[in-house]
């Protein structure tokens, strides 16, 4: 397999459409997506997101177009699957629909024995995951008696332990307190440390603005704009159309820069506390 | 239920070897039965309770609420044994009404006790066995005694999903109340039904989004799952075997005898 392809997803002319639906979920998608990179992906219920991300593992099988992962075209063979799947993990957006076990430990050791690992291996991965998210503190409590989350750690958790070079979060801070999203924030950081590139659909601008490294704004599936943060964020049209405010943090910088508050020098700050820092 | 998987979960036995607990409480409940010697039933019940509540710590309370569940239909169930309606008394008790006698004898009286301190023994077999075990231990028992993988896979997503069934069910009805919806018998009958639509068609969303979850992780038809397990020990096999052998002993002497 190729491992230095720059590309690690590429998306072409990708449409879908469910059963009975009239409007294409995917609508000629086109999109390619860096190894490494730290990805959101933005815009209203129904834009298309988490029938795309499906498409990337091959759980939906576009009907025109195809994907792309690593250069090599999704095979829809019981081998290649496999292969993709392996590859590309997606965190559902509601752990209740990804968890089947009672059991912590059977839940996460279910996705590395598809894998063909033997049991000690297994065994091993599924303990250091355990270990590497915290979750030794509640792992003898059953599925149902854990908060929501500690059920979505569960959920990544239950990827992780594939070594996926790409990670699908949909997303993951939905209906999660403050604490657990910090959590998981962190945990995203950890990710892209180790290189895996990670695609989050979030609606939260604040954040997307100062994570990303690019944003995607999907509307009507497709992709309506794609680039850098600030590049996106400046974009007043397409914002307005996908109904999403520009970050508070660029905001008030402007509003700053104009009165004279903030140093114009250097790069636009792209979190409250980058802000907070260039303060005259 | 839900109180039972509450408990196990606490239980001060949950770590102690599955495979253990369900030996020491199937073969207890062979014997109970085979011999159906009251010595036996009784040690059984005694031992399932000290076991349950002391080193289990299940409270007391709820120990003896959850084996007068068994006590009512035994109650019933044992009436018609124990009464008769006869012209004659007979040797145990009798009470006249005009000409006939609400009457019984002590051979059956003997017999409803026997069969009492029988079925509760076998019963707390069972409740020690679910009391100190968790539903996924219990099923990985199962598998190592070769059940047939589709019935446990199926048990355990019964089992994992049967929470979930019980969650939603409970916030829909407390949405039907919030807006009246059990306001009279006619309306709750209706805000029933909604209830029970509303139900079967999220289950279809969920197995629906399940399959799809199962699918990213590489399912091929067959769960495979690795399960923590708790280390036999040797004091506690010898304990089961001490007590098992003498319960051997005493239902091998009460049928000679």
């Amino acid at each position: 397999m190729k491992q230095n392809n720059e590309w690690v997803i590429e998306a072409e002319h990708l449409s879908y459409a469910y059963d009975g639906n009239e409007k294409p979920a995917l609508d000629d998608l086109n999109l390619k997506i860096r190894r490494g990179q730290k990805v959101a992906f933005m815009g209203g219920n129904g834009s298309g997101k988490s029938t795309f991300f499906l498409c990337l593992n091959g759980i939906r099988r576009p009907g025109k177009g195809r994907v792309l992962i690593d250069g090599t075209p999704i095979a829809y063979t019981r081998k290649g699957l496999l292969d993709v799947r392996r590859r590309v993990g997606i965190v559902f957006q509601e752990p209740d629909d990804q968890l089947f076990s009672a059991s912590v430990y059977q839940e996460i050791s279910f996705g590395i024995l598809n894998l063909g690992a033997d049991e000690e291996t297994a065994r091993n991965k599924v303990e250091q995951v355990i270990r590497e998210l915290g979750i030794s503190s509640f792992q003898d409590r059953p599925a149902h008696a854990l908060s929501g989350g500690q059920k979505k750690l569960v959920a990544i958790a239950d990827i992780l332990v594939m070594d996926p070079e790409v990670m699908i979060l949909d997303e993951p801070a939905a209906s999660l307190d403050p604490k657990h999203t910090k959590i998981v924030r962190k945990i995203v950081e950890k990710l892209t440390e180790r290189g895996i590139t990670v695609l989050m659909a979030t609606h939260d601008m604040d954040y997307a603005f100062g994570w990303a490294d690019e944003i995607v704004l999907m509307h009507e599936g497709r992709v309506l704009k794609k680039g850098m943060p600030l590049e996106v964020c400046a974009d007043r049209k397409v914002l307005e159309k996908t109904n999403l405010e520009m970050p508070a943090v660029l905001r008030l910088y402007e509003k700053m820069k104009e009165k004279g508050m903030v140093s114009s020098q250097g790069e636009v700050p792209r979190t409250m506390e980058e802000l907070e820092r260039r303060l005259l | 239920m839900i109180l039972i998987d509450k408990l196990c979960y606490q239980s001060g036995l949950r770590y102690v070897n599955a495979a253990e607990k369900f030996v020491y409480a199937v073969l207890s409940l062979v014997f109970c039965i085979a011999s159906s010697s009251a010595v036996v039933a009784f040690l059984v019940f005694l031992t399932n309770g000290i076991l349950t509540v002391g080193k289990g710590r299940i409270p007391l309370s709820h120990y003896i609420k959850l084996l007068l569940v068994p006590a009512v239909f035994l109650l019933l169930g044992t009436v018609a044994i124990l009464i008769e309606f006869s012209r004659v008394p007979m040797d145990a008790f009798a009470f006249q009404i005009g000409r006939w006698y609400l009457t019984g004898s002590r051979e059956s009286l003997i017999h409803v006790c026997r069969l009492w301190i029988t079925a509760l023994s076998a019963v707390s077999c069972l409740y020690f066995l679910s009391l100190n075990t968790t539903m996924t231990d219990i099923l990985e028992v199962l598998r190592k005694m070769r059940l047939p993988a589709l019935l446990i896979e199926l048990m355990m997503l019964i089992y994992r999903f049967i929470f979930l069934l019980l969650e939603t069910a409970s916030a829909i009805m407390t949405a039907q109340e919030s807006r009246l919806g059990n306001r009279d018998y006619r309306t709750k009958i209706r805000s029933f039904g909604a209830m029970a639509s509303a139900l079967f068609v999220q289950s279809i969303r969920r197995s629906n989004a399940l399959y799809d979850a199962l699918e990213s992780r590489c399912y091929d038809g067959t769960i495979r799952v690795l399960s923590q397990e708790q280390p036999v020990k040797k004091k506690e096999i010898m304990w089961i075997v001490l007590f098992e052998s003498l319960l051997l002993l005493i239902t091998i002497w009460s049928i000679i005898g």
